[in-house]
């Protein structure tokens, strides 16, 4: 299934909503303009705009609250961060709008485990911690040197996130602290991404500009337990499978996707796709059902497919 | 599309550098292709695990009596060899016809005789005609050959399941020289060297590195402690195969069936003071006795070698991955010091270290030169043959690699995570060494829940 969601796709998670049938993306135009959520459902013929959200500036992450399954937040490049509610009448939204980010912000990410708060990551360098309620950020964690690109809860450790960033370190928070439990200088270059295994609560795997993945033990973060070679250019976005503890995919700037096997390192690549044209920015797991995939790029197309067959299929 | 933002030129730069090329990466940027490159100063126990690993999934051997005095003395090799070669696929339920080879390190039996032995031996074990079987005579290393051979093979994929073993009835087959000695074998002085008795080689060992006959005397006494303690402990249970057989009276001539439980040559009383008595079996003067040498026995072994895939498939537990292999040459004349040139040489191929070993089993050909290579590598006394070795078991010559190799696996396998490397090595009439370096199976990480195919991307926990 493909559709063309308008104007460009840019960094987007293509998240998916705890509605079974709807995905999440942005969607940019000219990098800079125009600039919207877009809700999109899996209908029985293909894949439907439910709702999109204008903003004055790039979108460049979104994500479904745990609370309630109407209301998603987005990462705006303007450094807001914006909620949404896509049953509320329109003059409504957004809902919220959280403004204390220097820069962009680059990712945001409800915590599945307290379901009360969300983290936001900027290119001003800071990872904020937020609630609905609070008009201010909970904590700010301001250690890491430079712009950081992603950061994610720890699953089954409620206080616990990742932090990526551009200064080539990743690090590891106790959200009640304000400098991080452990710093892993993970990578030559620029890290670009991180995530959690769902089913490892120690594991956790990193992509940067180096082109290279690699997963850590953060018991024993002197070196990475694997490295995952294939990728051709930075590698965007990594993901752990909700459904697999040893199954990541992952998304970059080669235009493909991957889905590797992290526990034979040796021959990791399970499968790699070549259905976009562009930069290839976001790609997701249905949490709902095993083999569905997402993914969202440059050539302003979602694509949503089984992992099984092909995504232009 | 008008009014490109103030930041939209620094954003394309931001983008633009994630294109820049990354200088050689901290950790090496190359992919690491050593075996097992975390070794015991990892805090976590990292494994490079991989399907086409040739991982051991069973390692038997038959009870080891003294030649012609023992309970073993009248069966002949083909029934030694049948009963663990029957052991290791019934234990593990792998159908005979699934093997692809059969690898037999046999030393002191005719070698088209032994040869046909070895196949009557797995008819008699069960194997269908269409299951080939051949030997190998490495001396005293065949049974460890047969191992490496295998594995090899698997490697290389002509199979993918084997069996290695070794076989020796020093009672029938004693060790002779047959035939005349061609005159030109003393023109140089290696070949020469070639035929010496090893009990001479034994001598020259002693003498050329210093070692005394205290310290081979007090090396005979601990070998039959530790292997007097593991028998008393139990510890030999794991690897032994009953063997029901026959045997004749020595003085009566009565035949009598026996069930063959246990090795005989261990004397749990053995001290120095006792073997300070024996003279000098090999040489006026010498220090080599009866006492501080290898025993002259009887038995078989066997190891069930397979992939990684395929022991996953079955759902067989690993208890060894077969790491290298290195043979090596020494001089004939001081043949026991081979080890001392095996085991770092086989280190090397597994890109270990000697610290990196937990558990050894090192063939006592000789205390002499079993106490020359601990000290000249420095190994802890307390690594090596921890449940004694040929001194007190016996050395039948074809049969000791594959035996060692099961004894190894097994007290790795009770020692868990304590052990993770483990090296076998013997020094080779002829003058050689060889030694393999084995890793513990067990797989603790749970990355290795197995292979993607089977999993169906399904959390383990997931019913399909």
């Amino acid at each position: 299934m493909e559709v063309p969601i308008g104007a460009f796709v840019y960094a987007t998670s293509t998240a998916e909503s705890p509605d079974r049938n709807q995905i999440l993306c942005c969607r940019l135009r000219n990098l800079t303009e125009c600039v919207t959520v877009v809700v999109v459902k899996i209908g029985p013929t293909g894949l439907v705009e439910v709702c999109a959200y204008d903003t004055p500036d790039g979108v460049y992450d979104c994500c479904w609250s745990e609370l309630n399954d109407s209301i998603l937040i987005s990462a705006c490049a303007d450094g807001t961060i914006k909620v949404w509610n896509i049953i509320a009448p329109p003059q409504t939204n957004p809902l919220r709008s959280f403004q204390e980010h220097g820069k962009e912000v680059s990712s945001v990410q409800w915590n599945v485990d307290r379901q009360d708060v969300f983290l936001s990551a900027s290119w001003d360098g800071t990872i904020k911690l937020w609630n609905m309620e609070s008009p201010t950020a909970l904590a700010t964690f301001a250690q890491h040197s430079y712009v950081v690109y992603n950061a994610v809860w720890n699953p089954r450790s409620g206080n616990v996130f990742a932090s990526a960033s551009g200064d080539r370190t990743v690090r590891v928070w106790d959200s009640r602290e304000p400098v991080p439990r452990l710093t892993i200088e993970a990578h030559a270059g620029e890290v670009l991404a991180v995530d959690w295994c769902k089913y490892n609560d120690c594991l956790l795997a990193t992509g940067s500009v180096d082109k290279l993945i690699r997963t850590w033990d953060v018991r024993a973060p002197q070196r990475p337990i694997t490295e995952l070679r294939g990728h051709r250019y930075a590698v965007r976005r990594v993901l752990f499978s909700p459904h697999a503890e040893n199954i990541l995919a992952s998304c970059g700037y080669d235009m493909t996707v991957r889905l590797w096997d992290v526990s034979a390192p040796e021959d990791a690549l399970v499968r790699a796709w070549d259905h976009h044209t562009e930069f290839s920015v976001g790609v997701d797991f249905s949490n709902h059902q095993k083999g569905l995939l997402a993914s969202t790029g440059w050539d302003e197309l979602l694509f949503v497919w089984n992992e099984d067959q092909d995504p232009r299929a | 599309m008008d009014g490109h933002g103030p930041a939209h030129g620094e954003r394309l730069a931001r983008i633009a550098g994630h294109f820049k090329p990354v200088e050689a990466s901290g950790h090496g940027g190359v992919l690491q292709t050593g075996a097992c490159s975390a070794g015991d100063s990892a805090g976590y126990e990292r494994r490079n695990a991989s399907l086409d690993d040739v991982v051991i999934v069973a390692a038997l051997r038959t009870p080891m009596t003294k030649a012609k005095r023992g309970l073993l003395k009248d069966t002949t090799a083909d029934e030694l060899l049948a009963a663990v070669l029957k052991a290791v696929v019934q234990r593990t339920g792998v159908e005979p016809e699934a093997v692809g080879d059969i690898v037999i390190g046999s030393v002191l039996g005719p070698s088209s005789q032994r040869a046909n032995e070895c196949r009557i031996a797995a008819f008699f074990a069960g194997f269908p005609e269409t299951v080939p079987i051949h030997t190998v005579n490495r001396q005293c290393s065949s049974g460890l050959q047969a191992v490496a051979s295998v594995a090899a093979a698997i490697k290389s994929g002509y199979i993918d399941i084997g069996i290695a073993g070794g076989v020796e009835t020093m009672s029938l087959n004693p060790m002779k020289w047959e035939g005349g000695v061609n005159p030109r074998i003393q023109t140089m002085r290696e070949t020469a060297s070639c035929l010496m008795p090893m009990g001479i080689t034994s001598e020259n060992v002693a003498q050329r590195f210093g070692v005394t006959r205290e310290q081979q005397d007090r090396f005979a006494v601990d070998s039959h402690r530790k292997a007097a303690a593991a028998q008393r402990a139990g510890k030999f249970k794991d690897e032994i195969v009953h063997v029901a057989t026959k045997v004749k009276h020595p003085k009566t001539g009565d035949v009598v069936d026996v069930v063959v439980t246990e090795d005989d040559g261990i004397r749990a009383d053995s001290s120095t003071a006792m073997l300070s008595k024996l003279r000098p079996a090999f040489k006026e003067g010498g220090s080599t006795t009866a006492g501080n040498s290898s025993q002259v026995t009887d038995g078989a072994s066997a190891v069930l070698l397979m992939t990684r895939r395929e022991a996953l498939r079955r759902r067989l537990p690993v208890l060894g991955v077969f790491r290298s292999f290195a043979a090596v040459g020494v001089d004939p004349a001081v043949m026991g010091i081979g080890p001392a040139v095996a085991i770092p040489a086989a280190l090397e191929k597994a890109g270990l270290t000697l610290e990196d070993i937990d558990v050894f089993e090192l063939n006592e050909a000789f205390a002499s030169q079993a106490t020359y290579v601990m000290g000249k590598l420095g190994l802890d006394p307390m690594k090596v043959n921890p449940n004694g070795g040929a001194i007190a078991l016996g050395h039948p010559l074809g049969n000791t690699g594959s035996r060692c190799t099961a004894a190894l696996l097994h007290e790795m396998r009770r020692r868990g995570r304590a052990a993770r490397f483990g090296v076998v090595t013997m020094c080779i009439g002829s003058g050689m060494g060889a030694a393999a370096v084995f890793e513990r199976g067990g797989e603790v990480d749970d990355l290795n829940v197995g292979p993607v195919a089977q999993q169906g991307h399904l959390s383990r926990d997931a019913r399909v």
